[in-house]
């Protein structure tokens, strides 16, 4: 018998991973139509202060009757004691979830997933591009740097998003808009109504668009980036256009994932898992695993 | 070391049937039987049904380890309660050829090495692996693949067809314990067994048809490197996407799981399915996005797993060369042929198209 092999199989038996811990609805807050913001809290409070997570993780949610689904955490770490999740409608088991309000119990476990290399991004200007959704995952990075502002340096956050109905964190964004540590630049795919005009500044077209309006130094700046699958070959090639390091943009992924630890192989992309390896993934891994973007 | 003079025993193949008969007392014998042509691995109630010698079983062992539908737990809707199943026997499974047990250590790597499944090692402790040797049939290029003898993979015994005896060679503190309980049936090794042992590896080896064997050397560069190569579209085409080629293989690990209630909808069963990678809902998210459209590129995908994830992941092949995937395949379509294509070696198509 091989050495490793033996080790494994001579383990003690773990915690079993997969399963979820009980979790209860504080607080549901409609973002957009089909966009809605849930607040959970544990029941226990030891589970709550063992609760960590990296921004761009992500938790399994146990919908009760309809099933489990993966979704980003859109909390910030610093702000200890709940957790958030932004879920979009788009099927039977999201739909369950939507009908779900304040006092419904249900489970979830994680966090899981690498996150953001927030250690790495210290000490540097951040760039955090969003796309639509894609704000979710990202919200999480924007509190965690701003609660921890000194140990960063030049902040930019890009949003660009269909319309001003569509966006997401409306009074949170428009307060960011004013904070003078972080610059934020929102665009619209097309401008209709005046509130379109007044949230986007004029600025209409894509998210591509606004980053050669960024002044910051590329080699000295990280890029966070997320959105929907097709907007990430163009972001990254107007990234690199703009001089950005491609060892320092990161793009997080959605994939479809049913087990989160690296067990029902769902979420491949090429050689690798998205659960495990992933969701956040340098754009230089682009280049060499096919079907990643 | 398994192979120690002092630690490996001869079991006379006289004997083999009471040896049998010893396990199915203490243990859930599961072996190889014959059903029709086919072999298959089930569990014995009469240990003369046994087969002792067959090249495949339809499906692998892995059917005992992870089966192809199991419950993970079940909860209540209202208080989210959870429950989660024990009824995990010993099990002996017998017979396995040492393809087959490579494989079941390569879902050991998978399933233990990171995040380890504590039902999957809970049922991996309780199982008592006996392999046993095999010659090739046309299908088989477990040579190739590194898995033909049972070096460095995880088994308790394994028997060796040395002619009128077993050659039994020990793996494991359980192997032992099994030849000391029943250790009349055993006899002591001598020089002879030793040389008919070597005799024995010898003849398999050459059991093979070297010309018909791929050549799977730096065979993760060969994939990455043929990528986008006409052969995979090719090849798609018979392709029936009918997910076969996964059910059978013994390292696939792919498992979909679903949420089911009862009636009055109290108690929620999770259970888990055995998936395929060759469907096209395989990779769909919500939204409807299809990472993996085409047949063609989920075929491919099969092979880049095989050849490039599973060394990335657990530094093995994820191919023990078995040739399940090609004799089960209902378009025959071959695993060997594909590789050949793509070294451009399939001396086959060579002369067709020098025609």
């Amino acid at each position: 018998m091989k050495k490793s092999l033996e080790k494994l199989l001579n383990k003690p038996l773990p915690a079993d991973p997969f399963l979820p811990q009980k979790v209860v609805i504080t607080d549901v807050e409609e973002l957009a139509p089909e966009h809605k913001k849930f607040t959970f809290s544990f029941l226990e409070p030891s589970s709550c202060e063992r609760w960590n997570h990296i921004p761009g993780q992500f938790v399994m949610l146990t919908v009760p009757k309809a099933g489990e689904i993966p979704i980003s955490i859109c909390s910030s770490p610093t702000r200890k004691g709940v957790i958030e999740l932004t879920v979009r409608k788009v099927g039977r088991k999201t739909e369950v979830l939507h009908s779900l309000g304040p006092g419904s119990v249900v489970a979830l476990r994680g966090p899981y997933g690498n996150g953001f290399p927030i250690g790495i991004m210290e000490n540097h200007n951040v760039l955090i591009i969003a796309g639509g959704l894609g704000i979710a995952p990202l919200r999480s990075l924007i509190w965690y740097i701003l609660d921890r502002r000194h140990l960063f340096k030049e902040v930019y956050l890009l949003y660009g998003t269909r319309n001003y109905s569509s966006v997401l964190y409306k009074d949170e964004l428009s307060r960011l808009k004013e904070r003078k540590d972080i610059k934020c630049l929102y665009i619209l795919d097309r401008l209709e109504t005046p509130e379109d005009e007044e949230w986007s500044q004029g600025r209409e077209g894509l998210i591509t668009d606004l980053i050669p309006e960024v002044s910051l130094e590329p080699k000295e700046t990280y890029v966070a980036v997320c959105g929907p699958p097709i907007a990430y070959k163009f972001i990254g090639k107007e990234l690199l256009k703009n001089g950005y390091p491609e060892s320092q943009i990161f793009v997080s992924l959605e994939r479809k994932m049913e087990c989160g630890i690296g067990k029902c192989g769902h979420c491949q992309i090429g050689y690798k898992f998205a659960c495990v390896d992933g969701p956040i993934f340098p754009l230089w891994d682009t280049k060499n695993l096919p079907e990643m973007i | 070391m398994e192979f120690h003079i002092d630690r490996a025993k001869v079991l006379p193949k006289a004997n083999v049937w009471e040896f049998l008969e010893g396990l199915k007392r203490r243990f859930k014998l599961i072996a190889p039987v014959k059903e029709g042509e086919k072999c298959s691995y089930k569990e014995i109630s009469d240990v003369t049904t046994v087969e002792l010698s067959y090249t495949r079983t339809v499906l692998p062992p892995k059917k005992y380890l992870l089966p192809y539908r199991r419950e993970r737990f079940s909860y209540n809707p209202e208080t989210m309660e959870f429950k989660t199943f024990n009824s995990i026997q010993e099990q002996v499974i017998f017979g396995v050829h040492s393809c087959d047990l490579h494989g079941i250590s390569i879902l050991d790597s998978v399933y233990l090495k990171e995040n380890p499944d504590p039902r999957y090692l809970e049922v991996r402790k309780k199982t008592i692996l006996i392999g046993l040797s095999c010659y090739p049939d046309e299908y088989c290029f477990c040579l190739s693949t590194g898995t033909a003898f049972p070096d460095g993979a995880n088994w308790d015994l394994f028997l060796t067809d040395i002619g009128a005896d077993y050659f039994v060679s020990i793996g494991s503190p359980k192997g032992d314990e099994i030849v000391l309980t029943l250790k009349n049936l055993f006899r002591e090794i001598e020089k002879e067994d030793l040389e008919l042992y070597k005799r024995s590896t010898r003849k398999k080896k050459e059991a093979f048809n070297r010309k018909e064997l791929p050549d799977l050397e730096r065979i993760s560069q060969l994939i990455e490197l043929e990528y986008d190569s006409p052969v995979w579209e090719e090849e798609a085409k018979k392709c029936l996407g009918c997910g076969t080629c996964t059910n059978v293989c013994p390292t696939c690990f792919c498992y979909t799981s679903v949420d089911i209630p009862d009636l009055e909808g109290k108690e929620v069963k999770r259970v888990e399915f055995v998936t395929s990678c060759q469907y096209p809902y395989y990779s769909l998210v919500a939204g409807g996005h299809y990472f993996k459209p085409t047949r063609t590129s989920r075929f491919r995908h099969r092979y880049y797993h095989k050849f490039v994830g599973f060394p990335y992941q657990v530094e093995k092949l994820g191919c023990v060369g078995c040739g399940r995937c090609s004799s089960e395949c209902p378009a025959e379509i071959s695993i060997v042929r594909t590789i050949k294509k793509l070294r451009g070696t399939d001396e086959k198509e060579l002369r067709e198209a020098v025609k």
